[in-house]
């Protein structure tokens, strides 16, 4: 599904470049739960912001579901990312301004989902979240744990194939992380949604089945679990 | 303190370049436009300012009240004069003046012409200098002076001009006409621009040919009387006097139109549209307002858009607001710091203003045809003017952002969490829909304005004016004689197609009105506009007649031609009725030989008089010559040649019947060209206010546009959400300036008797001019947005 080549990424400040990803190549297939780990600075955020299009490589190749990205034009890259790839931010990033339900609802709009079949699918994730209670709230009512969760609902009312995360815990108490990984191992193994995360924890990456290993912009190790 | 807020202020200002050069831009065309405007406001004000006793002194004006319609006119009977100053007890003094053209030679000792001249004369009693008695004499008493016939006095400007100095003036002579032979006794002060009877070459009372005229039913407006109010008396106790010698001199059934001579003060005179003045510098007080409120619309759009420019950076001030704060700052001292800051630039934006109003005085004066010298130093109450413009744009600007930014709670502030959103934004937003609102009631003003210039230009006016030149000729029994020759030696010249005498083209705001009598009736209701033309008058504008022939060829009045209007006023519906019929007007008795075709008469801005055309060789004092539009350079010049070959004594003055026309809309043309700068100057300001608005929301929804992005939306939509907004504020906008541009354009409009059809599409077009340079100055701004890098604003702090 994912194939990056030599995928290199620096930042050049008066001459000097700063490298942050090198010679990254690597595979991975539908259904996979991948961990990107490593110390801060080593490139992991970089490397999942490349895969999830917000980021283009300064070298190499990446090519999704058989489409080469780094070639693709912007509305041909958006329409692919628009149907295949959800995100989840360590600080949730829910916009402040909207209800629960209608953050929920915002990707739809822009996949251009009919009305009645929004709600449908707004009001079946609610449901399968038992948010159905807060639809209403303002994201800034809720707690932490509550908020990611209406990350991930929105993530994954538009049915994409993979679900990005980049740290999708580190904002929340032990329980609450807990469910939530609990959440992306069933969504993986339940409906084959294709989950990279980059994390700190152990624990976390514990869930998964394979974990890359990046220092200093080089994975160090490759590990299926 | 004040010197390290100063500091930072002006640091402060450097480190925001960007925006500082918006506001900056902003309000120094907002404040140089202001400047303007009250350079011409106070040049208007101060005319016949600063005269001794001013509030003493008045004009006195002549008014009728006629069944269908009341006239006025600024002179007074011959006889008014004497008359009043026996038997009105509250004048102290009455001072006459007439005035009337006329050409001036001046001869060296050998009696060689060397200058001629035509200048306007006036005919100046004695009194006159006593009512104003501040005018300077530098040479000469106006008793002694101004009391014998054939005396005059110069100002020091002609004295100067004909003589070289103005010492060197006395005693000597100058010509007036053919054979008045005038002794200068007297030089006084050149009168100033502001003045509404600039005095130049003032002959004695005595030399008056009309002096001795005892008829209290002929008003001149040249004719002016000033008098000067005993010192203490009250002005209704004048009345009193007044209305009291009103109802002596002017008996009801004597005198038509229930005449009446009123008192008018020296300070209204500038004022007063309806009556004439010698200076031919009226303006109405409502145009001056018109003007004024312009300008205060330019500022409040130029501080509106610094308030919200301002409120938008707070943001980036949060930081050390809060820092402040913690060190101990209060409060006021926050406002004081911030007001210091606006204080310095609207400083600056003070110099930038007087550097461009100082570039664009000469269009300016040029625009009012040079007759205006402007200055910005000429007047201590301008640099007044600008200390409390710095002040109030200062205090009106810079107030709303220092109390907001000022008001920061601190533990926020240092960590750079303050958002403006909600109530800041709603009043920023009911800010710009007012500036706005003002923006597009300009552009639909000025588009009405144009358009209706173009249809005034395009009418037609039931006559054809083109090609036709107006050469002036003397009215002198020697001079009438020679038409004949002057006639017969131009026809043949090559170009020259035909040739009338007359007094004035066909539309023309040179009225002689009379009263009449027609088929035996005497009418009161209107007054009948009297044409003196001979016969070929009809061929050269081209006027085409409906009924009957044209007067057959003569040197007096033996017949005439009326118009459709003239027959419809008294009820005639068929024309060929009215030929034959006999017509009494201003002396003349004759028979009506035709009807003419009705045309434009007057300017379109009124509607078309009763006229009758009829002709009189000793009081035409133009020839109209239709030329081959071709050759109108040479032949033009060969007429001159003829002309000055004809009328040796005279001086060759010649224009075109086309530029006379659109003189009589030069008010207009000013109107239209300062209503394109204005609204040109306020699209400018708002749409920068605008520019840097959409700056401030895009910055501060930044991360919601890159969440946004996230979710999958492309850069179309993101603009598209961060510009809807600023078009919905610009369509409420429109829609609030549609009824007052309605209500302004109709009320200008009805200042024309032809007015074009007010259609839909002026406002219309507004809003399309409005929304698209809108959509434009947005898009620019939250296309950078919209593409900005996503990963930079989603980055965990």
């Amino acid at each position: 599904m994912i194939e990056l080549k030599d995928i290199e990424k620096y930042y050049a400040s008066k001459g000097v470049k700063s490298y942050i990803l090198r010679h990254v190549s690597t595979t991975i297939k539908q259904g996979e739960f991948v961990s990107i780990m490593g110390p801060s600075g080593a490139g992991k955020s970089t490397l999942l912001n490349i895969l999830g299009m917000l980021e283009e490589p300064t070298y190499g190749s990446y090519s999704f579901m058989g489409e080469d990205v780094t070639t693709l034009n912007e509305r041909k890259r958006i329409e692919l990312y628009r149907n295949h790839i959800g995100f989840v931010f360590q600080a949730y990033h829910l916009i402040d301004e909207m209800t629960v339900e209608e953050n929920i609802e915002a990707p739809l709009l822009y996949k251009k989902v009919p009305g009645a079949e929004r709600r449908s699918r707004v009001a079946d994730i609610l449901d399968r979240f038992n948010m159905v209670a807060k639809k209403d709230l303002f994201p800034n009512q809720l707690s932490g744990g509550q908020q990611q969760l209406v990350g991930i609902a929105r993530a994954l009312v538009a049915q994409p194939s993979i679900i990005l995360a980049d740290e999708p815990t580190g904002n929340l108490q032990s329980a609450q992380a807990l469910q939530i990984m609990e959440l992306f191992k069933k969504l993986n193994e339940e409906e084959g949604i294709t989950i990279i995360q980059v994390t700190h924890s152990e624990v976390n990456a514990a869930y998964g089945s394979r974990i890359l290993h990046l220092l200093d912009g080089v994975i160090k190790e490759d590990v299926n679990l | 303190m004040f010197k390290l807020n100063l500091k930072i202020a002006l640091r402060n200002l450097w480190k925001h370049k960007g925006y500082t050069f918006i506001n900056l831009t902003g309000l120094a065309i907002g404040m140089a436009s202001c400047i303007l405007i009250f350079l011409f406001i106070r040049f208007q004000f101060s005319f016949d300012e600063d005269h001794k006793n001013e509030d003493r002194i008045y004009r006195v004006v002549t008014h009728w009240k006629y069944n269908a319609f009341d006239d006025v006119s600024s002179g007074v009977p011959v006889p008014f004069a004497a008359a009043a100053r026996n038997e009105i007890a509250g004048f102290e003094k009455v001072g006459s003046i007439f005035k009337r053209g006329g050409i001036i030679h001046v001869n060296d000792q050998n009696g060689k012409t060397t200058i001629k001249t035509q200048q306007a004369i006036y005919y100046t009693d004695p009194d006159f200098f006593e009512v104003f008695s501040d005018i300077k004499w530098k040479y000469g008493k106006p008793q002694q002076a101004l009391s014998a016939p054939n005396t005059v006095v110069l100002s020091e400007g002609f004295a100067i001009r004909f003589f070289g100095n103005t010492e060197r003036a006395i005693g000597k002579n100058i010509t007036l006409g053919i054979n008045t032979n005038l002794e200068v006794t007297g030089v006084i002060q050149d009168m100033p621009q502001n003045s509404s009877f600039p005095l130049g070459i003032i002959v004695s009372y005595q030399t008056f040919y009309g002096r001795n005229n005892s008829n209290w039913d002929s008003v001149n407006s040249s004719s002016s009387c000033y008098v000067l109010l005993k010192e203490g008396v009250n002005l209704d106790d004048v009345q009193v006097q007044l209305d009291q010698f009103n109802s002596k001199y002017y008996p009801i059934q004597k005198v038509a139109g229930n005449q009446n001579n009123q008192l008018q003060a020296l300070r209204d005179i500038h004022f007063s549209t309806a009556y004439d003045n010698f200076g031919e510098s009226t303006i109405g007080k409502s145009e001056v307002y018109g003007l004024a409120i312009i300008g205060l619309f330019l500022m409040l759009t130029a501080c509106i858009n610094f308030i919200n420019l301002s409120t938008a950076q707070s943001v980036n001030r949060s930081k050390e607001v809060g820092v402040r704060k913690v060190m101990g700052s209060k409060r006021k001292q926050l406002i004081v710091q911030f007001l210091t800051e606006t204080f310095a630039l609207s400083l600056i934006a003070l110099l930038v203003a007087c550097v461009i109003a100082e570039m664009v005085i000469p269009s300016m004066q040029n625009l009012f045809n040079g007759q205006i010298e402007f200055s910005l130093f000429s007047h201590p109450i301008i640099l007044l003017f600008m200390a409390i413009l710095v002040v109030i744009v200062a205090f009106l600007a810079g107030f709303y952002p220092a109390l907001i930014v000022s008001g920061f709670s601190p533990a926020l502030a240092i960590k750079n969490k303050i958002s403006l959103n909600g109530k800041g934004l709603s009043i920023r937003k009911v800010l710009v829909v007012f500036q706005f609102s003002i923006t597009v009631v300009l552009i639909i003003g000025t588009l009405v304005i144009v358009r209706q210039m173009e249809f005034v230009q395009k009418k037609s006016l039931g006559f054809n004016p083109n090609a036709v030149a107006m050469v002036s000729i003397l009215g002198d029994s020697t001079s009438v004689t020679k038409f004949n020759t002057f006639r017969e030696q131009v026809l043949p010249v090559s170009g020259i197609e035909s040739i009338s005498f007359c007094q004035s083209p066909p539309l023309s705001d040179d009225v002689n009105a009379t009263d009449f009598t027609y088929n035996g009736i005497k009418n009161k209701d209107f007054e009948l506009r009297t044409v003196r033309a001979d016969e070929n008058y009809f061929k050269v504008f081209d006027l085409k007649l409906i009924a009957g022939k044209i007067f057959m060829k003569s040197d007096t009045a033996n017949g005439c031609v009326v118009n459709e209007t003239f027959l419809k006023k008294i009820n005639v519906s068929n024309p060929q009725d009215a030929i034959g019929k006999m017509l009494d007007a201003s002396g003349n008795f004759m028979p009506i030989t035709g009807v003419v075709k009705d045309y434009n008469d007057k300017s379109l801005k009124e509607g078309i008089s009763g006229v009758a055309i009829f002709p009189g060789k000793n009081q035409y004092w133009n020839t109209a010559i239709k030329i081959d539009a071709k050759k109108i350079m040479p032949a033009m010049k060969e007429v001159e040649r003829i002309w000055n070959r004809t009328f040796p004594n005279g001086i060759y003055q010649a224009n075109f019947v086309n530029d006379e026309i659109n003189s009589y809309y030069e008010g207009e043309r000013i109107t239209g060209v300062l209503f394109k700068v204005f609204a040109g100057v306020i699209i400018f300001i708002s749409f920068i206010g605008l520019f840097g608005l959409i700056s401030f929301v895009a910055t501060q929804r930044t991360r919601e546009v890159a969440i946004r992005k996230v979710l999958g939306a492309s850069t179309i939509e993101l603009v598209k959400m961060l510009n809807g907004s600023f078009l919905i504020m610009v369509f409420i906008a429109n829609l609030i300036a549609w009824p007052l541009a309605y209500l302004f354009v109709k009320k200008w409009l009805a200042g024309f008797a032809y007015q074009m059809e007010l259609t839909a599409w002026p406002f219309v077009l507004a809003m399309c001019i409005s929304m698209l340079i809108t959509l434009l100055t947005v898009s620019i701004r939250s296309y950078k947005a919209a593409v900005a890098n996503t990963i930079d604003a989603l980055k965990y702090e």
